[in-house]
């Protein structure tokens, strides 16, 4: 023992002399002594914060040192595999067909889809048979499409400004017209200023992620639609649903949220109402002054989708905000399309100086996107000012809403769930004529929906491939007797919560008194065909 | 043909006769909005004075264009400016203009031999030297990995500092500003209950970094963004917190629109053809595809896209950001791997994010890293479970737009035989710009497009129009189209937009009949040896519409083909030269993206403006250029980013080279290549076809 004692020695006064040459070393760096008070002061406090702080410090460097991609080796359960192995699997891996091809029917019902021949309008020529017929399915609300004006306007702007616009706004792709059209815009509903996009789809799914982030609140309803439904899923903010167009069902839900985050003591964040004007999925209409009183109270900023209503209701079409006489600065992001409401393309979001200027830095589909062409823009401004010009046009579409709506509310087969108001008419077929279920469906709810699941507490109940085919059917047969109506085209399997089999009405002013009353006659005895022929 | 033929000059005078002719146009639109326009905007026409008559100023005047005083023009607010200039018509400046302007004059006019122009000047300049052709086409042996040179250490160094100050200063001023002058930042501040809409950390970028050379971005613009483009003067009284506009305007060189091929423009065939689509089909399909947005036009034109990739099967969509957002989530979701290249487009990752598919990313257009993520995800499977990968979809990018490097396609295509993964190529930058032919990077390396699984790509760039296309075989494009986003909810390319790109695209082509294919690609043009690739052929004419009279040239390819040459020849005349002079350019030599890089944040407002102000040396003309700094690039690699197009001519890149010499050694940009090799900038002039060949 004592040999060995004597043989470690040399080691021992080697280590203890590195050792302190070390310490002393660390001691002659600036400020090291404040480090070795702080271990020695904690230390006598607890003996066990050192350590926990020391298996912290490794952890932090770790984390440092671990970059993000190689994430997947250093998991535990990477399986470490030899070259030869990784051939073998690579060799057997058999990936899935990119995507499955269409069933014959799906083939069928993708070739028969009705294509104009010509331009697009009230009535319009169809490829297929060579027919001319009175189409109810196109967005043409005031009836703005093949205007001469407009199309004059945009002759004269493409002999200015050539079509593309051959780049993102901020690189040279802000033309006049653009600005000029932000501030029609502006003007027209009344709002601080106004951005445009140039696509409507791409403009709601890119006005909630530049706001709404990781954190942040955002209370919608359940029956937005999939552009809405997007920008929700990409801002990846936390989601509470209420019951479609159900202000009630929203107070709840946002008293609940308070609740929670007093629990919680949740710091402040930004918090969003999200709902639409006239719903794109079903045609009914928010009671927006209710809803804006509620987000008032409750402290929320409102984001709203007008793309359907924008150019379509109010005496001059300037929306829900003129239809119940509230002003568009209550709304803190007004979002709409300028392809459904002017016939034109793109889309907009109106509100304060503050909302759009961040846009501009922050909109995804604004910053990394070439502009919208400018004849297009023109052909907005051009249609916005026929809009305030002419409260005429409206006023015929208003008739004939009330003329459609006229002829189709008594059906016994069918069901409207759209708002009286609402020059977009979603047909669904009846399930059973018994029960009389009003289609705002407020009063009987039974037992609350979670804020936390997209599923409400009683759901429809409905099948939607007989119903599909069935309203197919109706389609054919109007369309065969000279109407053209579309199905609603879904996306099933994507849509978040799966809308019921519709008929899409799209009332204009593009049609008279008279041929809307034939149409929506025609339309009527292909419902009764088809689903008297049923029962 | 709108043009008289008879001689070139009167062509160049033309622009006077036009402006006759929209002029009242322009001056109804005007009126009827100013007499429709609501209180609130008459109020503030009212106010303004009615802006000096547009007096473009040009580098005769220098200085004064740029800075023009505050004094000198009233306080007009920005609407009524914008409302108020758009009834200037562009070319009525060009009257007071003197007749040698080298932006509206060509420096050598055609004589009575030469082919006459066909073109206005300012809009695709006119060069009829055939030296200056150059046939853009993979050299098998060049190297496709990024060649990315650093800088000098100093360099390095002073731009971190320059980060560290201005970050320094930028909260220092936020600091004492939250207290001095707390009205500033209301904004940032939660309010009445409500969190701020954007924090003051959030936006610190922003409002400290950005807003110092805001001022160089998103210009306005007016007229046609081709070879030339006219730019609204503005001043900002308030340190670039709001600008207001002079009421002049200047005319530049435009290096910065993606108008590759020079098919911006508001005369000729193709804009005659979208003014005919306009009378005959107005402006809106009135509705998604799938809901009676489908029009004869749709289907003629995704007919003649299919037809010029060499696919079987291709769609159109109304916007090219969405083209990649709303149909990856159609082909992808939960289960599959994407494996994306590192520099790929915002719109990629939108898509890839909202399908729920799980992403990697490999280095930028580096194969082996490509390959090692592919065993890896291969052997490995999905995490924790370990199940194998449904699918895997390699995404990249034909043309990168910040960088100007192409695809490793060759390597990409050995890999893919390997790996079976799908490929889907974005070739928003490349379609119509690079390959002998035009067809994109499958048509460079010669490598067959059917190969490819997905070609992606859009119209804004080559083609003059919007919007974009997916092309496939026919299962996965009628696939798509019935679960596309796009498709089932957003509106459909409206029809003067399709009518330009389907005008442009069979002038790139050739329509057949009534010339034979012998006639179409001009003397010159190569297909590389190996390529077991056949181009297609010309454009059947029974796809075009029937009442599309595109004129002879246009009709026969020629045209076609020679902006194709032309464009080769300014893309690697302008690499090439750059490279010579000393600067540090990024991408390949064919790219008509060329990247200038120029590190140093001080430097790049300071390089936009000079390159605008023209003042560096007598007869240079301005030029509008695009810089790019983080977070579109990485934070150190700032850069300036040119985009060549075939409307321009030699003299044209001749100026820009003149000029980016002048400006490189003021800012003292020269860092690429040692003293001894560098080319004086007339050296680099004389000897340009020399150095276009050379590699």
């Amino acid at each position: 023992m004592a040999d060995n004692s004597q043989a470690l020695e040399p080691v021992l006064n080697y280590v203890n002399a590195s050792l302190s040459y070390l310490y002393h070393s660390f001691l002659s760096i600036p400020g090291s002594s404040i480090l070795i008070r702080y271990v020695r002061s904690s230390y006598q406090n607890d003996p066990l914060r050192t350590l926990l702080e020391i298996i912290l410090l490794l952890f932090a460097l770790r984390t440092i040192l671990q970059s993000r991609t190689r994430a997947d080796r250093a998991a535990k359960n990477y399986v470490q595999l030899s070259e030869s192995e990784i051939d073998e699997l690579v060799d057997d891996w058999v990936p899935e067909p990119l995507v499955a091809p269409l069933s014959p029917a799906e083939q069928a019902q993708l070739n028969a889809l009705p294509i104009i021949s010509g331009p697009a309008g009230p009535k319009v020529k169809l490829m297929q048979s060579g027919k001319t017929v009175l189409n109810l399915t196109s967005y043409n609300f005031a009836g703005l499409a093949g205007n001469e004006h407009i199309k004059e306007q945009a002759i004269g702007a493409l002999r200015k400004y050539g079509v593309g616009s051959c780049g993102p706004p901020g690189f040279y792709g802000t033309i006049d017209v653009h600005m000029q059209l932000e501030q029609d815009l502006a003007n027209f509903l009344g709002s601080e200023s106004a951005i445009i996009y140039s696509q409507a789809f791409s403009t709601a799914s890119s006005v909630i992620p530049a706001f709404c982030k990781r954190g942040d609140i955002i209370v919608a309803d359940r029956g937005v639609s999939f552009a809405l439904q997007k920008g929700i899923q990409i801002s990846r903010t936390t989601v509470r649903w209420y019951d479609h167009n159900d202000l009630a069902s929203l107070e709840e839900v946002l008293v609940s949220v308070e609740k929670e985050m007093k629990k919680k003591r949740a710091p402040l964040t930004r918090r969003f109402i999200v709902s639409e004007g006239v719903f794109e999925n079903d045609g009914q209409m928010v009671d927006l002054p209710k809803l804006i009183e509620l987000k008032q109270k409750f402290k929320y900023r409102l984001v709203l989708d007008e793309s359907i209503s924008f150019g379509s209701v109010g005496r001059t079409g300037r929306g829900l905000t003129e239809l119940y006489n509230v002003p568009a600065t209550h709304i803190d992001m007004l979002v709409g399309s300028m392809a459904t409401g002017l016939n034109s393309a793109g889309g907009f979001c109106a509100g304060s100086h503050v909302v759009t200027e961040h846009q501009r830095d922050n909109g995804t589909a604004f910053v990394f996107s070439a502009a919208l062409p400018a004849l297009l823009a023109v052909s907005a401004s051009e249609a916005i000012g026929i809009l305030r010009d002419n409260p005429g046009c409206l006023r015929e579409l208003v008739e004939n809403v009330r003329v459609v709506r006229g002829v189709l509310d008594r059906l016994e087969c069918i069901e409207i769930p759209s708002h009286p108001a609402s020059p977009l008419i979603h047909i669904y077929v009846r399930n059973s004529p018994a029960t009389l279920e009003v289609p705002n469906g407020i009063a009987r709810k039974t037992n609350k929906s979670k804020p936390n699941s997209l599923v409400p507490a009683d759901p429809d109940v409905f099948d939607i491939e007989s119903e599909e085919r069935l309203l197919q059917d109706v389609v054919d047969e109007a369309l065969a007797q000279g109407v053209l109506i579309s199905r609603v085209k879904r996306l099933r399997g994507q849509e978040a919560l799966e809308p019921r089999p519709s008929i899409k009405i799209a009332v204009t002013a593009g049609l008279s008194r008279k041929e809307t009353e034939k149409a929506a006659g025609v339309i009527r005895a292909a419902l009764l065909k088809v689903l008297g022929k049923r029962r | 043909m709108a043009f008289p033929t008879s001689s070139g000059s009167s062509l160049f005078k033309l622009s006077k006769k036009s402006s006759q002719r929209f002029t009242p146009s322009a001056q109804e639109y005007l009126a009827s909005l100013k007499a429709a326009d609501d209180d609130a905007l008459a109020r503030e026409q009212a106010r303004s004075h009615s802006p000096t008559p547009a007096r473009e100023s040009y580098a005769h005047t220098t200085g004064t264009n740029y800075a023009p005083s505050i004094a000198s023009t009233p306080a007009l607010s920005f609407a009524s400016t914008a409302a108020s200039t758009i009834s200037t018509p562009t070319t009525h400046a060009a009257q007071l203009e003197e007749d040698d302007d080298p932006l509206l004059v060509p420096d050598t006019p055609p004589t009575s031999n030469d082919p006459p122009p066909t073109a206005l000047h300012s809009e695709f300049g006119y060069c009829n030297n055939e030296q200056y052709r150059y046939t853009s086409s993979y050299r098998p042996g060049t190297s496709l990995l990024p060649q990315h040179q650093d800088p000098p250490m100093t360099i390095l160094l002073a731009t971190y500092i320059s980060y560290l100050f201005l970050i320094a200063i930028g909260h220092m001023r936020d600091f004492f500003g939250k207290r001095f002058w707390p009205a500033y930042y209301k904004h940032l501040q939660p309010a009445d209950g409500y969190a701020a809409l954007n924090g003051d950390f959030d936006s610190f970028y922003t409002r400290r970094l950005k807003l110092r050379i805001v001022d160089c971005f998103s210009r306005p613009v007016t007229g046609v963004p081709g070879r030339t483009i006219l730019m609204y003067n503005r001043v900002s009284p308030d340190f670039n917190v709001t600008f207001k506009l002079t009421g002049q305007l200047t005319r530049a060189l435009n290096v910065s629109s993606y108008n590759y091929l020079g098919f911006a423009q508001a005369t000729g065939g193709v804009a005659d053809a979208a003014d005919e689509s306009i009378r005959r089909y107005g402006l809106s399909a009135l509705g998604p595809r799938l809901e009676a947005g489908t029009q004869d036009l749709h289907q003629a034109a995704e007919a003649l896209v299919a037809r010029f990739l060499g696919m079987e099967d291709a769609m159109v969509v109304s916007m090219g950001f969405a083209t990649n957002s709303t149909t990856l989530p159609a082909m992808v979701s939960r289960g599959s791997l994407v494996i994306s290249d590192e520099y790929n487009h915002a719109s990629i990752r939108t898509g890839v994010r909202l399908s729920g598919a799980s992403v990697r990313l490999f280095k930028h257009n580096d194969m082996s890293s490509l390959e090692q993520i592919l065993r890896e995800s291969i052997s490995q499977g999905q995490p924790r479970t370990h199940r194998p990968w449904k699918k895997i979809l390699v995404v990249v990018e034909g043309l990168y737009s910040m960088e100007g490097t192409f695809i490793d396609l060759p390597g990409l295509m050995e890999l893919k035989k390997r790996y079976h993964f799908y490929l889907y190529i974005d070739e928003a930058h490349s379609i119509g710009a690079i390959g002998p032919h035009g067809r994109g990077v499958c048509d460079y390396f010669g490598v067959d497009p059917r190969e490819v699984n997905i070609l992606m790509g859009t119209f804004t760039k080559s083609f003059g129009a919007a919007g974009g296309y997916i092309a496939g075989n026919k299962v996965l494009i009628d696939r798509l189209r019935t679960i596309n986003h796009s498709f089932a909810y957003a509106e459909s390319v409206s029809p003067p937009v399709l009518t330009q790109l389907t005008a442009a695209m069979a002038s790139i082509m050739g329509v057949a009949p009534p010339l034979p294919p012998a006639a179409v690609g001009a003397p010159g043009t190569l297909i590389p040896a190996s390529a077991p690739y056949v181009h297609p052929g010309p454009a059947p004419a029974s796809i075009l519409p029937q009442w599309m009279h595109l004129p002879p040239l246009l009709l026969s390819g020629q045209e076609g083909a020679t902006r194709l040459r032309r464009l080769a020849f300014n893309s690697r005349y302008l690499s090439q030269g750059l490279r010579k002079l000393g600067f540090i350019i990024y991408g390949h030599r064919d790219s008509p993206i060329v990247p200038l890089l120029i590190f140093n944040p001080g430097k790049m407002p300071v390089f936009s403006r000079l390159m605008l102000a023209a003042n560096t040396h007598p007869n240079a003309v301005p030029f509008v250029v695009v810089i790019v700094a983080y977070p579109a690039t990485p934070l150190i690699t700032s850069r300036v980013r040119f985009c060549m197009s075939a409307s321009h001519t030699k003299a044209d890149v001749d100026r820009l080279l003149r000029a980016c010499d002048k400006v490189g050694d003021l800012l003292d940009l020269k860092h690429g290549i040692p003293k001894g090799e560098r080319w004086t900038v007339e050296e680099v002039v004389d000897r340009a076809v020399e150095l276009v060949k050379m590699e």
